[in-house]
């Protein structure tokens, strides 16, 4: 099969007649390099050009520096572990009561985030992120648009979205953390009024369970003030592929590794958006006695 | 779902015959696996999946085991285990089971997923077929491989339990450190074997339980039990010892007598 595909690519350079081209026709899927799927591109996607082991760099001493460097993130690693958990001391860990995960001072903590529009389906939106004034916050600010893309599939548009890079230590392997000390998140935000959606997304072992997401909403005034949000995780209701389940069950922090937390926006309203966000972090509140807000069904 | 994991071990454990210790095995793995998955939330789900896999690999390698023995020796005697294949097969499926290193990888994360009495019922009753087998073919089994993975389960079993801030883990690393003791003395004595597993399955019976009463599944909510249930937290404290092995409790029976037992086989 393979030789005569091969033989058969040939005949155009040996300028075939009348029934080279009949065969050529029928043969024409085969002979081009199309998958066997369909080839449709959605508008925003990029064209790909080259299959992802050609991006391979066999350069010999980028290697070795890439060794070093994960070696020396390995030797860090082993010390933190020798300190206690999380590179901290076992008091710290049974003792606090607050922690700042994400703050906004340079240009290295914005990378560790990535954001994201409706672009990717073909719209209209647009969303930045730079660091405000004086370098005290990140400043996400874009238009929405919720036009929706004519290529016959989507039937809703108009999201933009920034989430957290997931933490990963030497090479490459995922670091896990435990949140389960704490109760809730604690955003120090401003906003412009529109409604946010907070996201988290534990990542799961089996793809089966890729899909879920936990959510919830924060409101914001649009003030001139500062406004600090505490949203506790028994508020996070279970949600997949978009769709929110019947069986609810509440979030599990106790493996926070590769978890990573979404701003999500997409309140079906056209125009600009500017969120001014200080720092994220968590915090343990005593007064919050609640498991989880939602009912669960029993079983059995 | 008691009653099958209790009909399972007993078949396994008073079986002569390789099918009839294999279907132990089995139907207590299908008993469990609701048992674990039973709350229905994705990290129970995650935990019964990763239980299921890697007990049915390890059944199907006992199986195979037991089939090349049969092959080989025409005989299907649990006690009458000659070929080395099969002896090197069984120890791996045994390991699997059991949760020994290189094997153990499962065993934290499947308990993390369970309710604290599902996983005393992992920790305890599920190890008693496996034990079961091990003793009836030690004479037959390699040392030399027993006594790695022993070596390497109690190092490994105490280093990786050090940073854990969730208390079922730890007491998966427990057991696995425990689980070394146990397997490398059932060679030269498997005695002791019976004798430290009884006292593990005994102390950790009752971590389990006190755990379970005061509803303490991490190290933070462990650390204020003293206020609610200060007898129950110093009993609890007393087990946790003699667990570790610390001398005059119970827990360093076995360890002293396991030492003084490899002492004697100029091992330590």
């Amino acid at each position: 099969m393979a030789v005569a595909v091969v033989l058969l690519s040939g005949a155009p350079f040996h300028g075939g007649c009348c029934r080279h081209k009949v065969f050529l026709s029928l043969l024409g899927p085969l002979l081009s390099n199309s998958k066997l799927y369909s080839s449709y591109r959605r508008p925003g996607a990029e064209p790909k050009k080259k299959l992802s082991w050609q991006n391979a760099d066999f350069s010999f001493k980028k290697s070795i520096d890439h060794l070093k460097t994960q070696l020396s993130l390995l030797t860090k690693e082993t010390q933190d572990y020798l300190q206690g958990p999380g590179g901290h001391p076992l008091s710290q860990h049974v003792l606090e009561q607050t922690r700042v995960l994400w703050q906004f001072r340079s240009q290295e903590d914005l990378n560790k985030w990535v954001i994201s529009s409706d672009v990717e389906i073909g719209g209209k939106s647009k969303v930045y992120i730079k660091l405000g004034r004086n370098n005290q916050a990140a400043l996400l600010y874009g238009t929405l648009n919720t036009e929706v893309p004519r290529d016959g599939e989507t039937k809703y548009s108009g999201y933009c979205s920034m989430r957290s890079r997931p933490a990963v230590g030497s090479f490459n392997r995922k670091k896990y953390y435990d949140w389960s000390n704490f109760n809730s998140l604690y955003l120090r935000v401003r906003g412009d009024g529109r409604p946010w959606m907070v996201n988290i997304y534990t990542d799961p072992y089996f793809s089966h369970q890729k899909d879920d997401l936990y959510s919830y909403f924060m409101f914001t005034r649009g003030g001139p003030y500062w406004e600090e949000i505490k949203i506790p995780f028994s508020k996070f209701f279970f949600s997949s592929r978009g769709r929110v389940q019947d069986n609810q069950h509440p979030v599990w922090l106790d493996k926070a590794s590769f978890l990573t937390l979404g701003l999500t926006i997409g309140d079906k309203v056209d125009g600009p958006f500017q969120l001014e966000i200080d720092f994220i972090g968590l915090l343990n509140d005593r007064a919050h006695r609640e498991e989880f807000a939602y009912e669960t069904y029993d079983k059995n | 779902f008691t009653a099958s994991l209790l009909l399972g071990t007993t078949l396994t454990i008073s079986s002569n015959h390789w099918i009839m210790a294999w279907a132990g095995l089995e139907i207590n793995t299908l008993a469990i696996l609701p048992m674990i998955s039973k709350s229905h939330h994705p990290r129970a789900i995650e935990a019964a999946t990763k239980y299921f896999l890697t007990q049915a690999t390890a059944s199907a390698l006992l199986l195979f085991s037991s089939m090349i023995n049969a092959w080989q020796t025409g005989q299907w005697d649990i006690t009458q285990l000659t070929n080395p294949t099969s002896c090197l097969i069984l120890t791996s499926a045994i390991a699997m089971k059991l949760g020994l290193v290189p094997f153990h990888f499962w065993f934290p994360e499947v308990l993390q997923g369970t309710p604290l009495t599902t996983g005393l019922l992992l920790s305890t009753l599920m190890k008693f077929p496996p034990i079961t087998l091990l003793y009836m073919t030690s004479p037959s089994l390699n040392p030399t491989v027993l006594t790695s993975m022993a070596i390497l389960s109690t190092a490994l079993g105490g280093w990786m339990g050090l940073n854990q801030t969730q208390i079922r883990k730890i007491l998966a690393f427990s057991s696995i450190s425990h689980l070394g003791w146990m397997t490398i003395i059932i060679s030269y004595n498997p005695k002791l074997t019976l004798l430290n597993f009884y006292l593990y399955a005994l102390m950790t019976t009752a971590t389990f339980l006190t755990l379970h009463s005061t509803k303490a599944s991490k190290l933070s909510t462990l650390m204020t039990t003293w206020t609610k249930t200060p007898t129950l937290n110093a009993a609890l404290l007393l087990t946790l010892l003699s667990l570790a092995g610390l001398p005059p409790l119970t827990g360093f029976l076995p360890k002293w007598l396991i030492i003084q037992e490899l002492t004697k086989q100029d091992m330590a």
